[in-house]
């Protein structure tokens, strides 16, 4: 499954890795904590939740387990905010 | 019923306000600054060490406590950090305008002198990525939404300021959502300044249309909690007080070159062919002399207006748009807009 950013929202990324989502349709904004921001930038980039959470286990100290079941957590909010859309 | 609309009559504190480049990257048709100006390949930019004798200047002369940096576009001065710890050493507030494009690159500059920042001001021309970038270029519009993300999450207060082109009359409550929805503290509308017979046309409000928008502002402006309002080309025939902050003497421009003049929106006008506003060159007189001789013309000028609105009132006539406007007045006394 393929999972994009919506072209309808504008990251921002600020100092510390933390970042910032704007919804255009909903004009609202989501703040996005460092771990939510590599997921996103993971997901601009078009990897799949297998390799970010891949990156995240090899720049920090998280097993792989721990790291996929966050980044699912992330996606699953993404998609509930419609922030991302799912493709097969 | 109809709604009045009328001049708040609050003319802000003593400011300056500053042209720090002479430049713009992006080209908006409608800009009343001359082309020779913003897209000149020889950019000028306001020297910081004038910068900081002239606020000392001004403080001690005028009382000013803060300044509002324009352009061009603000955020192109090459030492634009300086400029900013400058108002911070002096213990002033600043804000400045900006089209959003450089935003980014500025941000380091702007939360090592957050607190000598009293606001931005940014440029919009359409709720849409498509309506705005249709005026500023493609891009534009993401970048501006990434400003408003640096300044909504960091808690610096942001205004928008619009022109009310033609094609946005129907959009005005669009426009006060998407700016209260997207955080900001202000919204600021701004007419048209015709600068040729074509934009005076196509783009610019006749009169009844301007007083219908400025109806709708005024219940914009009680609907919504942010601070909206009307900043330039307003309709205006009070006879009584200074209809805006130069002519009341509250607030002064300085050019990019230095040169003290009566007023922003009357600095650097496209296809003026005087510039009787301009009343001294700081860079060799004192702020002192200088600021004597803006008084004079503030006051030559209110004086002006008020024989030309009493002349219409005599007669029983009814203030024309280029004399009820003060703005539209002073271009057009000044010798802006030849064409007209």
């Amino acid at each position: 499954m393929n999972l994009t950013p919506g072209k309808h929202v504008v990251a921002t990324d600020f100092d510390g890795g933390e970042g910032i989502l704007v919804d255009l349709n909903t004009k609202k904004y989501y703040q996005l904590n460092e771990t939510a921001m590599i997921v996103w930038k993971g997901l601009e980039q078009g990897k799949s939740t297998t390799e970010i959470a891949a990156e995240i286990t090899s720049n920090y100290e998280v097993a792989l387990d721990q790291a996929t079941l966050s980044v699912e957590r992330i996606v699953d909010n993404f998609q509930t905010y419609k922030l991302i859309s799912a493709s097969q | 019923m109809e709604t009045v609309t009328t001049f708040s009559g609050d003319y802000g504190p003593q400011r300056l306000s500053v042209e720090l480049a002479n430049i713009c990257n992006l080209h908006c048709s409608y800009c009343f600054r001359a082309d020779e100006n913003l897209y000149s390949p020889h950019a000028e930019f306001f020297p910081v060490d004038l910068l900081r004798r002239v606020i000392s200047e001004a403080r001690t002369v005028a009382g000013i406590t803060r300044v509002s940096f324009t352009g061009g576009e603000p955020t192109l001065h090459p030492q634009f950090t300086e400029t900013l710890n400058t108002i911070a050493e002096a213990g002033l507030t600043a804000s400045f305008v900006s089209n959003g494009w450089h935003f980014d690159r500025v941000w380091p500059a702007i939360q090592a002198n957050r607190t000598a920042l009293s606001h931005v001001a940014f440029s919009l021309d359409g709720v849409t990525r498509e309506t705005h970038d249709r005026w500023r270029g493609q891009g534009s519009f993401d970048r501006l939404v990434r400003a408003f993300s640096r300044c909504y999450m960091s808690n610096l207060p942001f205004g928008l300021k619009i022109v009310i082109r033609r094609d946005l009359m129907d959009q005005l409550e669009q426009i006060a959502l998407f700016a209260a929805r997207m955080g900001a503290a202000s919204l600021h509308f701004v007419h048209v300044m015709p600068t040729s017979n074509t934009v005076a046309d196509t783009a610019a409000l006749s009169l009844e249309e301007q007083r219908v928008a400025e109806q709708e502002i005024a219940i914009l402006a009680r609907i919504f909690k942010m601070n909206i309002g009307l900043d330039v080309g307003y309709y205006n025939i009070d006879e009584e007080r200074p209809p805006c902050s130069p002519l009341a003497g509250t607030s002064m421009n300085i050019d990019y070159r230095g040169r003290l003049s009566l007023c922003c929106n009357l600095s650097g006008f496209r296809g003026a062919d005087n510039e009787e506003d301009v009343v001294a060159d700081l860079n060799v007189e004192s702020f002192a002399d200088a600021y004597a001789k803006f008084v004079s013309l503030a006051k030559a000028q209110s004086q002006r207006r008020k024989t030309a609105l009493a002349a219409l009132r005599s007669q029983g006539l009814t203030p024309d748009l280029y004399t009820g406007s003060p703005c539209l007045f002073c271009l057009q006394s000044f010798g802006k807009i030849p064409w007209h």
